[in-house]
């Protein structure tokens, strides 16, 4: 009797944080529309990044065809999950990218002003312009050259928004950092950076302490291996890891966030925000 | 010296010694980046280890796993030593500073070109010394000659004013163009893949070697690369020669452009 209000309660508050994500997604697009010619030059720019890369790997396989078993398809798949969850991750939730320096700067007490929950509400402050091109890179990639049929679409659909979840939660991890070490700008770059390294080369070059590492600290192995296996052979196992992987990424990057929040001290700092 | 005096060119070594000097000052920098050494030749390390394992050869385009970690040693601190030379030029052309430059006693683009040496010089000796500890813990030490070492050092330095001469013409566009970055992403990806960064030359499909080894890419990242790990006199003077034609094509086409574009500049106020 008692679970059904707290379902529809749970199911509203869903809702409305949905509506507030969608206007603040339009608000940021139309933000960045204002700047049309630097918006679509930095997108551009993107798409043709990871067009280098795709062809460095076509390159790559043209001379060897094999790699530890994955071909330049699976290598594509890579590249494009990764592409697209990364792209999906910050194009809605952008602030993640920016988290260590808002942090450092006192730039949070204007969000804690808010009655809304503070960390979901913060995210969706900015959109970063290249994901957009990280995210068209993905799903056009995987489209046009993987050629997949529905039921690996649908797949790759929830993959990428498992991987989406967990860039969001490392990035809020490495961000977070700041709480403690004050100005970790730089240190959280470098972090995000091995993490994006590791991910975007196959999982099944690395093995030993590396591999471990992969699944804990730099959690690259839950973009670049199991997502992949995944959609090779449409396996549950490696999907539900893949899930289980972003989940916890996530809800370590939420749990750091709050733990370092009580550390936070306002930086009276004046600002307005049109 | 005194020729150097009388010509006036004693102050660009000054401008290039003060610039060195200024960036030695950041070495936190460089100490940032190198993680990004660490992982990046690690993962190359692993890439080829298992290409080598899994093809079963000792040469792969006529090297061993060791001279290609060593090779991409270099080719990374070649690449991340880059000074911002485009972003800067397009500063000066956007924010008007570049007619200030022009009132000084000296040529804009030597005071540039000086200014990035001095600073690449420094950057690329800090990256390389620590990508060459790298390269020496993860696959040991190459056979290194002193011929090598100075064909390396003859080549390395005409490679990096190329680089800065297609820089600096990237820069000069912002003159025309609302923005420059884009040329600026599209010029370091071509030098990144077909310049060889991530893949010596030798490993493209054959047809395309000709005529990647003849553009301006390869002799600003692969040719150094090359010759530090496979020195020859042979290839040393194909090198020279290519990069000498180069030279002369790209410094005229700066040199022309460069003549339009001040044209363009019209100062105001006092």
């Amino acid at each position: 009797m008692e679970v059904k209000p707290m379902v529809i309660k749970a199911m509203s508050r869903l809702l409305n944080y949905l509506g507030l994500a969608t206007a603040y997604i339009r608000l940021n697009w139309h933000a960045h529309l204002e700047y049309r010619g630097a918006f679509l030059s930095q997108l551009i720019a993107m798409l043709l990044n990871n067009l280098m890369w795709v062809a460095f790997w076509v390159l790559f396989f043209t001379r060897f065809p094999v790699l530890r078993g994955w071909t330049v398809q699976d290598v594509v798949t890579l590249w494009a999950i990764a592409a697209a969850g990364f792209g999906l991750a910050h194009a809605i939730y952008g602030n993640a990218l920016q988290l260590a320096t808002l942090i450092t700067q006192g730039q949070l007490d204007v969000w804690m002003l808010y009655p809304r929950v503070l960390l979901p509400h913060l995210l969706l402050g900015r959109m970063n312009a290249t994901s957009w091109g990280d995210l068209l890179f993905g799903y056009g990639v995987y489209l046009g050259f993987v050629h997949p049929d529905l039921v690996h679409f649908v797949w790759f659909v929830g993959l990428t928004t498992a991987i989406a979840a967990l860039f969001v939660g490392f990035s809020v991890l490495t961000g977070s950092l700041s709480f403690y070490l004050g100005n970790a700008s730089a240190l959280s770059e470098q972090w995000r950076f091995a993490m994006l390294s590791f991910s975007t080369y196959p999982g099944t070059l690395f093995e030993g302490g590396i591999k471990l590492l992969l699944y804990t600290l730099i959690p690259a192995g839950f973009v670049a291996y199991l997502p992949i296996e995944a959609l090779r052979s449409l396996s549950w196992i490696h999907a539900v890891w893949t899930i289980v992987g972003s989940i916890a990424v996530l809800g370590v990057g939420i749990g750091v966030f709050y733990h370092g929040l009580r550390r936070y001290e306002s930086g009276n700092l004046m600002e307005m925000r049109g | 010296m005194s020729l150097l005096h009388k010509y006036g060119l004693h102050k660009y070594g000054w401008i290039a010694w003060t610039s060195a000097r200024s960036h030695v000052a950041y070495l936190g920098e460089v100490i940032a980046r190198t993680l990004f050494l660490i992982v990046i030749l690690y993962i190359f390390l692993q890439l080829w280890r298992v290409t080598y394992s899994e093809t079963q050869a000792q040469q792969l385009g006529g090297f061993t796993l060791a001279q290609m970690l060593w090779y991409l040693c270099i080719t990374e601190s070649m690449a991340i030593s880059a000074p911002r030379v485009a972003q800067e030029v397009d500063q000066d052309v956007r924010t008007g500073a570049l007619a200030v430059q022009l009132i000084r006693p000296m040529s804009y683009p030597l005071y540039r070109l000086w200014s990035s040496l001095g600073e690449r010089c420094v950057r690329f000796s800090l990256n390389f010394a620590v990508s060459a500890v790298l390269a020496f813990l993860f696959v040991g030490a190459i056979p290194i000659s002193l011929t090598g070492l100075f064909l390396f050092l003859i080549v390395l330095p005409i490679a990096f004013i190329l680089d800065f001469l297609m820089m600096f013409l990237i820069g000069l566009g912002a003159f025309w163009l609302e923005d420059t970055t884009g040329l600026v992403l599209i010029y370091s990806r071509l030098l990144w893949l077909l310049g060889g960064l991530l893949i010596p030359l030798e490993l493209f499909p054959e047809s395309w070697q000709p005529i990647l080894r003849n553009l301006p890419f390869a002799t600003i990242i692969y040719a150094p690369a090359r010759l530090f790990v496979h020195p020859t006199w042979n290839d040393a003077i194909a090198i020279l020669l290519r990069q000498g034609v180069t030279l002369l094509i790209l410094a005229i086409g700066v040199q022309w452009v460069y003549r339009i574009a001040v044209q363009r500049i019209h100062a105001n106020g006092g």
